[in-house]
This record gives C-alpha cells, structure tokens and sequence, in this order.
C-alpha cells in the first residue's frame, strides 16, 4: 500500500498490541461486572429494609477508598470493600490499556510516542492517587 | 423509595439510556446524568460519578469489537489524550471544588447548557465516509499519525493521515474538561476534533474516539472516586445498566437508522438540559 503523503507506509502499534487490548478490555470488564454484580446483590440481600434516600446520605464504601481501609474491608469480607473493588478493576481497565501502549512503543523503539503514553499513563496515576486523595 | 426498587429503576434507566446512546452515537451518560437528579433526587457530584463509570462501562463493551477490528487508531489516540486528559483532571478537580463551596447549582447550570450545545453538535459530523486529501502538519508527518484499514462497506483499502493536530490538542482539552466536570464521555467534541481538524475517516474517528473516552473517563472517574463522589449503590447499577444496553445496541438494532433514532432523541436531552438548568435556578 503506498503513503498518501509519499513517504513510508504509516505504521500501527504491531497487531499483538491489539490483541493484548482486546484481552484486558474483556477480562476488565468480565472481572469488574462479576464483582459489581455480587456484591451489589450481597448489599441487598444483607440490607433488606434500606432506603435509597439513607445510602445518598452516607457514601457506603467511605471507609474503603484507602488501601489499607480497602485490604481490611475485604479481609473481613465487607461486601462495602468488594463494591469499591468493582469499580477500581472497571476504572483501572482503560488505565492499564495506556500502560500497555507505552510498553508496545517502548518495545518498538518508538521514543516520542512511549514519552507521550508513558505521560498520559503518568497523569492518570497522578489523578486517582494524587489529586483525588488530597483535594481539601 | 426501597434500596432494591431504586437499584432495579436506576439499572433499567440504564439499560434504556446504553440503548438509546448507542444507536446515537451520542452515549448514555447524557440521559443517565439528568435522570438520577431530576428522577432519583441523586446531587450532582453522586450523579457525575456514576455517568463517569458508565462511560467507562460502555466504552470497555463497544471497544473490544473496534479494537479486534483494528479500526482503533491507538497511536493517534494514544497522542490525543495528552490533551484530553490533563483536561479531564482541571474539569474533575473544579467539580469536586465547586462543590465544596456549595456550587452545585452552578454545576447543573453548566452541565444544562452543555447538553444544549451537543445537540447541533450532532448534527456537525461530516456526512462523506472517507476525508478529502490533507497536508499533514510537521508533528502528523514526524509522529507518523497515519493508517489503513480495509472498509468492508466500500470494498476497498482506505489510506489517511493526520492534519491540523494543534487545534485538534484544543479542542480535545476542552472536551476532556467537560468530560471530567459533568460526567458525560464528550464523544460529540472528540468526533469533531478527529474528524473536522485531523480529517480522520468516519469509521476510524468513531473507533478512536470510543477509545479516547474511556482513558478520559478513567481520568475523572479516579479523582470523584478518591474524592468520595462515586456511590456505588448509584454507578454500579447504571454502569451495568448502561453497558447491557450498549451492548444490545449494538447487536440487536443495526439496521435501525442512526438519524432517526437521533432525531426521536434530540429533543429529549433538550428537555433534559431545560430541567437541569431550572433546577440549577433554583426551580422545582
């Protein structure tokens, strides 16, 4: 296939990239809606008489956003601790995709555009570990 | 209202919204946002959080099948996002900010007149499948933000290559800032920016930009997460919801015409936006 521009054929991330991509994105989601699911009927069950309005009052898994309120909370079995699990594994699946960009342009020698990733994946650690945390 | 009515309702909004969003093009935090405040007396910030995760949902669903396709451009994505994302953390930042200072209002105002802006925006997508030919800016040429793909549609290889990547980095800052204040994937900005400015196939500008929200979304989601704005009780069902419904979008209705469907859909998110913004004036 020759360039539009004339110059070399423009190259892709190689196709093994996409396949690693392909994976974390199904066994992301699979993991995270297996969770989610279970726990989210766990709650139910163990909670029969809650009102909507009592848990919009109080943010449930409060005590589990630290890790080590997270480790405890699932040690002793909160089904709390196993909701904010859920969504850490579906929110850490886009994140760990970046990851595997930057490692597939490291592999291919392709500096700028692992520097650019490598950034990309750097800001989103910044924010979920950085920011969130300790925004007064 | 029970716990387990109100998880069964907001997963069913959901399932309606992914639906509804995929078939637009459009998403389903659009819907699912303005629903929780106005239907389930969700706040802002809960309602933000759980849009956020449903993005993150629907875009882990409908992306696998892109990627697999190899319709993802990932490097121009992968260059995309160093705006996009920095925009998401400002955007998400100022949401848990201005609600602390009891601004939540401002927000639902924001977010009211935002939902107004995407719907002409919609209708901005260019309607050729392939670009015209482009001169690819010196940052396209040296980072090589160019691509084939097969079009099974036209029958024929498609070559493209990347133009005006500086004003695209603008506006997919913007839209990364509007994702991470208000919840929504900001789809509708992104396809602009792919298509209008990097003069991108329709086909690859659809994939990547599914691509691009849920890195952006992941970007917000973690602050409103950290910060304690996402209840699980209110995102897990939507996000499930959401994705279910996505995920029969894509499968059950693919000859459903994409502009009627947006046509039926438009006016509701114009009403939605009315109510949001009365309700952010302090109305019923």
């Amino acid at each position: 296939m020759s360039d539009p521009t004339g110059g070399a054929v423009g190259h892709r991330l190689s196709p093994d990239a996409y396949t690693r991509m392909t994976l974390i994105l199904r066994a992301g989601l699979a993991l995270s809606v297996a969770i989610l699911l279970g726990a989210l009927l766990a709650y139910l069950i163990v909670h029969p008489t809650a009102s909507a309005q009592s848990i919009l009052a109080a943010n449930p898994i409060a005590l589990y956003l630290s890790p080590g309120g997270l480790v405890r909370g699932l040690a002793q079995g909160r089904r709390e601790s196993f909701l904010t699990l859920g969504l850490l594994v579906l929110l850490a699946t886009p994140i760990l995709r970046v990851a595997t960009g930057a490692y597939y342009f490291y592999k291919d020698g392709e500096r700028e555009m692992a520097a650019i990733t490598t950034t990309v994946f750097a800001l989103l650690l910044v924010g979920l570990l950085v920011i969130g945390p300790f925004i007064p | 209202m029970d716990l387990g009515l109100f998880v069964l309702l907001v997963a069913l909004t959901g399932i309606a919204a992914g639906l509804v969003g995929s078939l637009t093009g459009l998403g389903g935090a659009l819907i699912v946002i303005p629903v929780l405040v106005i239907a389930f007396g969700v706040d802002f910030p809960t309602a933000a959080g759980a849009g956020l995760m449903t993005i993150l949902a629907t875009s882990s669903t409908t992306g696998a099948a892109y990627l697999r396709d190899r319709l993802t451009d990932l490097r121009i994505g992968m260059f995309l996002e160093i705006a996009t994302v920095p925009g998401a953390l400002v955007g998400a930042t100022a949401t848990v900010f201005l609600t602390h200072a009891n601004l939540d209002n401002a927000l639902l105002i924001g977010l009211g007149f935002v939902l107004l802006a995407i719907v002409p925006l919609s209708y901005a997508r260019r309607n050729e499948e392939l670009p015209p030919a482009v001169v690819p800016d010196a940052r396209s040429q040296r980072l090589g933000l160019r691509g084939a793909y097969h079009d099974e549609a036209l029958g024929q290889d498609v070559q493209y290559q990347a133009a005006r990547t500086a004003p695209a980095l603008g506006v997919m800052f913007g839209a990364g800032l509007v994702s991470g204040m208000f919840g929504i994937g900001g789809g509708v900005f992104k396809v602009l920016a792919l298509e209008r400015f990097l003069r991108l196939p329709m086909k690859i500008s659809t994939a990547t930009s599914n691509f691009m929200i849920g890195v952006t979304g992941a970007a917000g989601a973690g602050i409103l997460l950290a910060a304690g704005f996402v209840n699980p009780l209110v995102a897990a069902p939507a996000a499930l919801g959401t994705a279910a419904g996505a995920y029969l979008g894509s499968q059950v209705l693919p000859g459903l015409s994409n502009r009627t469907v947006r046509l039926l859909f438009l006016p509701v998110v114009v009403a939605l936006a009315i109510e949001v913004i009365v309700r952010g004036l302090g109305g019923p």
